[in-house]
């Protein structure tokens, strides 16, 4: 057992290794990779330092301050860096597979098919965000425990809490992610695959207060129950930034749910994939 | 008790369902709600056995049910009827312990990391497989020594020329050692020098090892190099299997004579002359080939021996590009009158 989870560890070491002596040999592109995607987040930082100039907190009465929003969208940045490095590239890259039929080779290995197609590539340029996200739930943090009034308590609990819902959402998202890349197996070709997941994942961008009235309720237990996406970022957020909704008394019983969501997705997707997979046809030679 | 062949194939079908696009927008906009499908009998039927240490040849025209046939013993697609069995495993079960133990290379795709030297690659195999590092760095040294690429390994897979990667595709698929080789057209594209390279490595690995092989393959020039055992896939089915002289004694009536004449007794209008002996397939002074049945061989050369004074005379076989096409007609034919 100790001994299969060497082989799993060791391949996706290479995996790391490998794709980043690729990337390397690329510089500029590298580069450029790094400077396209943090000045994107830098706007959207602007975007939304613009918004607090006209209000104090996102919705009345959410507890959704300028400096607690900072810390939500930094693990936005987290969370979406984090997909993108590790899986954005092999879910395309699935599809391309499938599509050319390159599948077979990953067929072939005496190692789980899920695994190899998942984690074959990483974007290792895609993790500047994730380093600017951390930047900015720090500086927020740093805001919130050193208000004058009711400063934030930090623990290593909460840290190491935070880090785990992380983890979640990151899983949440990969579940999601390779429902819909094995999709193209039945559909011979799935182009539609980056913008059905940008769809998708706006709902995940905001706090969860946003659909709190009217129709939003609606939206709220789908992408809750259903499509657990609004769990992937609000969830962490949360446990760090503390805002005054939902109370404790709903707070645990959601990150409870959480983690079920986290678990139901991973099988969920599991046994899509496997389903697929069982219905490749290859390509023509 | 005798062993137990290595693979055993029986009735395997493979039939796909293709969307059957038609001609023009309207007919393609009634498509999105009415979709015709055509049944497509890659595999019909095929019962095969093969035994350990063999190296068998698929032989046959595109779309014939090779490639189709490798990929289902390769357990990379599940048949729709049939079983096979290869060293005792059902190959579309996918087990690690079967995938530990076969290869298959495909001519037509690469699995290496196009960016990198193809050195990566193999260490990744490595890990795949769980190799230790001695196995590992002698299957490579010894592999790379025999074909010839050990001075390529740091080079990247894209700057590689096609021979070469070839090489070293089959490096990256033998590394694991493996007691089953798939191949699927080793040497599409490439040159003869480097078909010629191919083709010795695999009769001297296969004929050391002692590992089975199945190989496809449009050169006769492989098939006729490498395998004792060739087995002409058509439609689907299987048409031969057998030695390779054996297909020549099957299905070529004919012999090819080639007469050389002595100085100055080379026949006027040769090709009329001559017809009655056979069909001329070729006149340039001073020799002459002629297409002679088979049994009829010893009678005309004793003839024309008779009445021409001739310096040489040989007797060969058709070539065997032209027996096969001939077989692949006789198939098509049969089809025909099948279907017709």
């Amino acid at each position: 057992m100790a001994n299969l989870w060497r082989v799993y560890l060791r391949v996706f070491l290479t995996f790391a290794a490998n794709s980043l002596v690729r990337d390397m040999s690329f510089r500029a592109n590298f580069l450029i990779q790094c400077i396209s995607s943090t000045s994107w987040a830098v706007m959207n930082l602007g975007f939304y330092l613009i918004i607090f100039v006209h209000v104090d907190e996102i919705g009345p009465q959410t507890g959704w301050g300028k400096y607690e929003f900072f810390v939500f969208l930094g693990t936005t940045w987290i969370v979406n860096s984090l997909v993108q490095t590790l899986f954005m590239p092999n879910m395309h890259e699935f599809s391309e597979l499938i599509r050319t039929g390159n599948l077979d080779f990953a067929l072939l290995k005496p190692i789980d098919t899920q695994f190899l197609i998942s984690f074959q590539r990483i974007e290792w340029s895609s993790l500047a965000n994730a380093l600017l996200g951390v930047v900015v739930v720090a500086v927020g943090m740093h805001q919130l425990m050193t208000r004058p009034e009711h400063p934030l308590p930090l623990s290593a609990v909460t840290i190491a809490l935070y880090l785990f819902y992380i983890l979640c959402g990151v899983t949440i998202l990969y579940s999601l992610m390779i429902s819909l890349a094995s999709t193209s197996i039945w559909l011979g070709r799935n182009q539609t695959l980056y913008d059905f997941w940008f769809y998708i994942t706006n709902f995940s961008r905001y706090p969860m207060e946003m659909y709190r009235h009217g129709w939003g309720v609606v939206l709220w237990g789908f992408f809750t129950f259903v499509v657990p996406v609004l769990l992937v970022i609000n969830i962490p957020a949360r446990v760090l930034a503390r805002p005054l909704y939902p109370d404790p008394s709903v707070a645990w019983p959601l990150a409870a749910f959480t983690l079920v969501a986290t678990v139901g997705s991973l099988i969920v997707s599991r046994a899509i994939f496997c389903r697929a997979i069982g219905s490749y046809r290859s390509a023509s030679s | 008790m005798p062993d137990e062949p290595i693979i055993e194939i029986r009735q395997l079908t493979k039939t796909y369902r293709v969307y059957q696009k038609p001609e023009g927008l309207w007919a393609s906009v009634r498509g999105l709600v009415r979709r015709r499908y055509r049944e497509v009998r890659a595999v019909r039927g095929i019962d095969l056995t093969v035994e350990k240490g063999e190296f068998v040849a698929f032989l046959g025209p595109n779309g014939a049910g090779k490639t189709t046939t490798l990929k289902l013993l390769s357990g990379v697609i599940s048949p729709t009827s049939g079983t096979a069995r290869v060293m005792g495993y059902i190959p579309w079960k996918r087990e690690n312990a079967y995938r530990r133990r076969f290869a298959l290379v495909m001519g037509q795709k690469n699995q290496l990391w196009w960016d990198l030297p193809a050195q990566e690659s193999f260490r990744l195999h490595r890990h795949i497989y769980g190799l230790d590092e001695a196995a590992f760095e002698s299957a490579r040294d010894e592999l790379t020594e025999l074909l010839g690429v050990r001075h390529l390994l740091q080079q990247p897979v894209r700057e590689l020329s096609l021979g070469e990667r070839m090489k070293m595709e089959l490096i990256a698929a033998l590394l694991h050692r493996p007691e089953v080789l798939f191949l699927d057209e080793p040497t599409i594209g490439l040159d003869v020098v480097a078909q010629h390279n191919i083709q010795e490595f695999l009769r001297e690995y296969q004929r050391s090892r002692g590992i089975t092989i199945l190989l496809t393959s449009h050169y006769m020039k492989d098939v006729s190099a490498l395998c004792q055992r060739l087995v002409i896939i058509a439609s689907g089915g299987i048409h031969y299997d057998g030695s390779l002289s054996g297909i020549i004694d099957t299905f070529s009536k004919h012999k090819i004579v080639t007469l050389l004449f002595a100085e100055g007794s080379f026949p006027h209008a040769a090709e009329r002359v001559l017809a009655p002996y056979g069909e001329v397939k070729e006149v340039q002074p001073p020799r002459i080939k002629l297409r002679v049945e088979r049994t009829k061989v010893a009678e005309t050369l004793s003839a024309l021996l008779a009445r021409y004074s001739l310096d040489d005379v040989s007797v060969e076989d058709l070539p065997l590009e032209d027996v096969i096409a001939q077989v692949f007609e006789h198939v098509d034919h049969q089809e025909e009158a099948r279907v017709g």
